[in-house]
């Protein structure tokens, strides 16, 4: 089975933004709502010795993914691709898939009343083009492809980097299968139950503002 | 995490149901209370009804709620298949009652019921095993699930039996007749069913790693009000056999605010491994 996912090179990301914005305009996804987020990690260390690197988080497409084990009515399933997506036309509400996803990167669809996610952009990649986040990353630094085909930019970004810099969100048995590439010149990795997200957007004042 | 007052609710009341129809199958063997069998199930049977669409509450979708039966290894499955067979057992078992049928029918139907309202009072807190919440993800939960809502089963039985018993006869003749009942195992069970749900309380609470006042002060409330109270009031039941109206009830009460404050617990303390979009669920 193929197995489609999303690469992001850190070394190159520099936390603009463009990929969240972008998938936000492609999918239309409602103020407060993300299938696609930048979390800022760090500043790490002392001063002048700081670290810091920029995680646009989404769906990472677990190889044993736990919504897909709790969905009561299929509305979250796997594909024929392979692909981890969600039925909103079968979803009744219950939230159980928001809860069992470890990283948190489900969204509520309050108009629909159902839940939702990255897509990876089926819409897009089936005409044969890229997702809305990788055509729009300014830096490069975004991949999307088949982690099995061994000519897929994923694969061959992957490839590229050092093993030791290619990581994936920590892994509590569902086997999530974004990689990211973040060097230990840049930044060290750091696993996401150890940092406390942190952007413009987790501030209430700045929701306010922006409503 | 916010409380989400509809599970809460849907696991309490079908514990409840469940554990009631477990004194109403007892009793088919012991025999100490016939004439409160039938108000018993129906009780039972109300309650896990009303409980069933306290669940339903809980879904934006109910109109989907078919799709439900797709997925059988779902949580949310098991439940709903568990408190169907257990509404089907409580009105069969009435049927039956109604229209005078054999003890051993009779029987055989209360001890299927029994162990669907045992087994559903645990599942519903299976459910919630999930590794993207560490704290919920122990055997614990789901024991704490059911040991919480024996008590409050138990009492409402005994809450019914006292009903019954003192009906048309006047409060004298009700306290006769409550004196009269040989209930002694139940509140025995009682007793110790309170002793249990503390234990479970405890155990659940302590290893999840409550930080807060707010789950402290539930976590006393479940441990006083769901263990406490009914385990006093099945100590004091064998003394004072005329109390058993108010002692009963009062321990219904209790006991169903304790299973619902442990319940809260679950929601209040639960950390996921990471919220990345930090969305309120």
């Amino acid at each position: 089975m193929s197995h489609y996912c999303l690469v992001v090179d850190l070394d190159r990301c520099f936390g603009c933004h463009a990929c969240e914005v972008a998938c936000k305009n492609e999918n239309g996804i409602a103020l407060g709502e993300y299938w696609n987020r930048v979390i800022q990690v760090g500043p790490h260390g002392t001063f002048p010795d700081l670290e810091q690197y920029w995680l646009p988080v989404q769906c990472q497409q677990c190889e044993d993914a736990p919504c897909v084990h709790v969905c009561p009515t299929g509305a979250s399933y796997r594909d024929a691709d392979g692909k981890v997506l969600v039925d909103k036309e079968k979803c009744i509400g219950c939230k159980y898939c928001m809860m069992a996803c470890p990283y948190g990167v489900r969204s509520w669809n309050a108009a629909e009343k159902a839940v939702e996610k990255c897509t990876l952009c089926g819409h897009l990649t089936a005409a044969g083009e890229q997702p809305a986040c990788v055509a729009s990353c300014c830096a490069s630094a975004r991949f999307y492809g088949d982690l099995d085909d061994p000519e897929s930019d994923v694969s061959k970004a992957i490839a590229a980097a050092d093993a030791s810099s290619v990581h994936s969100l920590k892994d509590v048995g569902n086997k999530p299968a974004t990689r990211y590439i973040l060097s230990k010149k840049i930044a060290t990795w750091h696993d996401v139950d150890e940092i406390s997200p942190a952007s413009d957007s987790a501030d209430p004042a700045w929701f306010a503002k922006e409503a | 995490m916010e409380i989400q007052w509809s599970l809460v609710l849907f696991t309490a009341l079908t514990g409840l149901a469940g554990w009631l129809f477990v004194c109403v199958a007892v009793d088919e063997f012991l025999g100490r209370a016939k004439k409160a069998s039938f108000p018993a199930a129906v009780v039972s049977i109300v309650v896990a009804i009303v409980g069933g669409l306290a669940s339903v509450t809980h879904l934006s979708h109910p109109d989907r709620i078919m799709g439900a039966l797709s997925h059988p290894t779902s949580g949310i499955f098991v439940e709903a298949v568990l408190i169907g067979c257990l509404i089907v057992c409580v009105a069969v078992y009435l049927v039956l009652l109604k229209r005078g049928a054999g003890v051993g029918a009779r029987k055989a139907v209360a001890v299927v019921g029994a162990v669907f309202g045992v087994l559903l009072s645990f599942m519903a807190g299976e459910s919630y095993l999930m590794s993207a919440r560490p704290n919920w993800n122990t055997q614990l939960l789901p024991l704490g699930y059911l040991l919480t809502v024996a008590p409050a089963g138990i009492a409402a039985y005994l809450t019914v039996v006292a009903a019954v018993a003192g009906k048309g006869a006047g409060e004298a003749a009700g306290k006769d007749a409550a004196a009269s009942l040989e209930l002694k195992p139940y509140p025995m069970a009682l007793l110790v069913a309170g002793v249990l749900s503390a234990v479970g309380v405890l155990a659940y609470t302590l290893s999840a790693g409550a930080s807060d006042g707010a789950a402290f002060g539930l976590l006393a409330l479940a441990v006083i009000a769901g263990g406490v109270v009914p385990c006093v009031a099945g100590a004091l039941l064998p003394k004072k056999p005329e109390s058993l109206l108010a002692l009963a009830a009062a321990s219904c009460v209790c006991a169903l605010v304790g299973a619902i404050a442990y319940r809260c617990i679950m929601w209040v303390v639960t950390v996921p491994v990471a919220d990345l979009f930090m969305t309120v669920i």
